[in-house]
């Protein structure tokens, strides 16, 4: 099966810019991520992330630039759930609903059928807490409904927003091991942290972004060295010290 | 599309929200018949014309609890964020929006025959208790069941619209309900030959409560009102960012 733009990179920004008011939210970020990279996207909170992320998944025009995923503005992607997974960092599901037809309404609308529900249930340990009210849900157990909501489609690309934040020591070992899955099963993954901790492990290749500015990117290994660590590098970016 | 309104529908039913709604309808409806047919001089419940006019309540309150329950359908997705998984799954909105009116005019036909019908019943047994002849005939009947219920279905699109424009939860349900039962009824006082041209007044004439339009007048008023909501509604949804 031929796609369009199934050979060009997986994510392409190009001048990327969002203005809201006064703010440059995001302000013109360049990039492209391959087939099978795991980036970490770093950056102090309010450095532009989750603004570039909702422009790449089209839930917000940006002010001017484009992003595109596999060769096309993610609006034009035919049934986006099987392409691309994305957590996003607020966490959206409705408290009085349960976690299987919070599911299933996504299923339904995407076309997935509902066997593949009961098949990420498990996936992410929520199988017995499928019938429980969402508001029931511990955090970990909200970041999971939202990680087996973007495997739904069983996607080559995921996106996730802040999937450490909130998580107690188990969860972030959890999620750890999910990113190395993820990225031993070929996928292409962007994550977005504002920690470096639980990211730096996992990832190959990063994005420093602050103040909505790209600051560097690169492999891991070429950014680092015996004298520089990735903090040391993201800090004097960032200049965060201070904060 | 299939897929996008079974969605919808799951939505609907994957809450308790439905049924608070019916319990408050039921409430509203067997307190407005206590305040009425209880209440009112026998003299003044007498004939055919004075026992229809009590029947307004039923019908209004099948059109605000209709469209409660479609604003409801949007703006507790925008409350809660399950709009961005939403848009993720469907990032070209519009079949959203079209399953959001179908499903609105569907549960919005069925909360007007449910208002309508515990009008009558309450309303019987009221009657029947004050020894008042029921003045209502079998085409009263169908046309305030068909009327009411057609009428709920419109406001119920209506308020899918006002909610996708207005998209804050508490300001989009009390600007209803003070539409349905303040403005037009202060209307009326004032300014009569306005007030009975009002989406609420239209749906009056469509089930035969009042008689001051035609009921090809009325219908065109009330899908006129519920186009210009929707189209409003539509356009915002496809233009504004999701935040
Ligand atoms: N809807 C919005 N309206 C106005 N300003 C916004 C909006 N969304 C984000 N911003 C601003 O844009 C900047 C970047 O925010 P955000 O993308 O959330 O950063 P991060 O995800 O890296 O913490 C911040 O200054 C934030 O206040
Ligand atoms: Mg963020």
């Amino acid at each position: 099966m031929i796609e369009l733009g199934s050979q060009g990179p997986v994510i392409e920004c190009r001048s990327l810019t969002k203005r809201y008011g006064d703010v440059v939210a995001v302000d013109g970020i360049s990039f492209t991520l391959e087939r099978g990279t795991v980036t970490g996207f770093l950056g102090p909170n309010g450095a532009g992330k989750t603004t570039a992320l909702r422009l790449l998944l089209g839930l917000a025009e940006p002010t001017s630039g484009g992003a595109l995923v596999f060769g096309r503005r993610y609006r034009e992607l035919e049934q986006p759930l099987r392409r691309v997974g994305a957590v996003l960092e607020s966490g959206d599901y409705h408290p009085s609903r349960n976690g299987r037809d919070h599911l299933r309404v996504l299923a339904l609308a995407a076309e997935i059928p509902p066997a593949r529900v009961e098949e990420v249930l498990e996936l992410v340990g929520l199988g017995r807490a499928a019938t429980r009210r969402v508001r029931t849900y511990s955090l970990g157990m909200r970041q999971r409904l939202g990680v087996a909501a973007a495997l739904l489609g069983d996607p080559e690309l995921l996106i996730l927003d802040e999937p450490a934040n909130g998580l107690d020591p188990a969860g972030v070992r959890w999620l750890r091991t999910f990113l190395r899955d993820l990225a031993a099963a070929g996928r292409t993954v962007l994550v977005s942290s504002h920690l470096l901790a639980e990211v730096a492990q996992t990832v190959d290749q990063v994005l420093i972004i602050d103040h909505g500015r790209l600051l560097a990117q690169g492999p891991l290994n070429e950014l680092t060295n015996a004298d520089k660590t990735l903090e040391d590098i993201y800090l004097e970016l960032t200049g965060s010290e201070s904060r | 599309m299939i897929g996008q309104v079974r969605s919808e529908l799951l939505k609907q039913r994957s809450t308790q929200t439905a049924v608070f709604l019916f319990l408050a309808m039921v409430g509203l409806v067997a307190l407005a018949v206590a305040m009425h047919v209880l209440a009112l001089s026998k003299t003044r419940l007498a004939t055919n014309a004075h026992q229809l006019d009590v029947f307004q309540i039923g019908t209004r309150a099948g059109m605000l609890f209709a469209a409660l329950a479609g604003a409801l359908a949007i703006t507790a997705e925008i409350r809660y964020g399950t709009i961005r998984p939403t848009f993720l799954v469907q990032p070209k909105r519009s079949p959203v929006l079209a399953a959001k009116l179908t499903v609105g005019a569907l549960t919005g036909f069925v909360y007007g025959l449910l208002a309508e019908g515990l009008m009558a019943a309450f309303a019987a047994i009221a009657f029947s208790l004050r020894g008042i002849p029921n003045e209502l005939t079998g085409s009263d009947y169908l046309r305030i069941l068909l009327g009411g219920a057609s009428a709920a279905a419109l406001w119920a699109m209506l308020g899918v619209g006002i909610g996708a424009l207005v998209r804050n939860q508490v300001a989009t349900l009390v600007g209803l309900c003070a539409w349905m039962f303040l403005v037009e009824s202060v209307s009326e006082g004032f300014v009569p030959g306005a007030a009975k041209l009002m989406p609420g007044s239209t749906g009056l004439s469509l089930a035969g409560n009042e008689h001051n339009l035609s009921i090809a007048i009325a219908a065109s008023l009330l899908v006129g009102y519920t186009a210009a909501a929707a189209t409003a509604g539509w356009v915002t949804t496809l233009r504004r960012d999701v935040t």
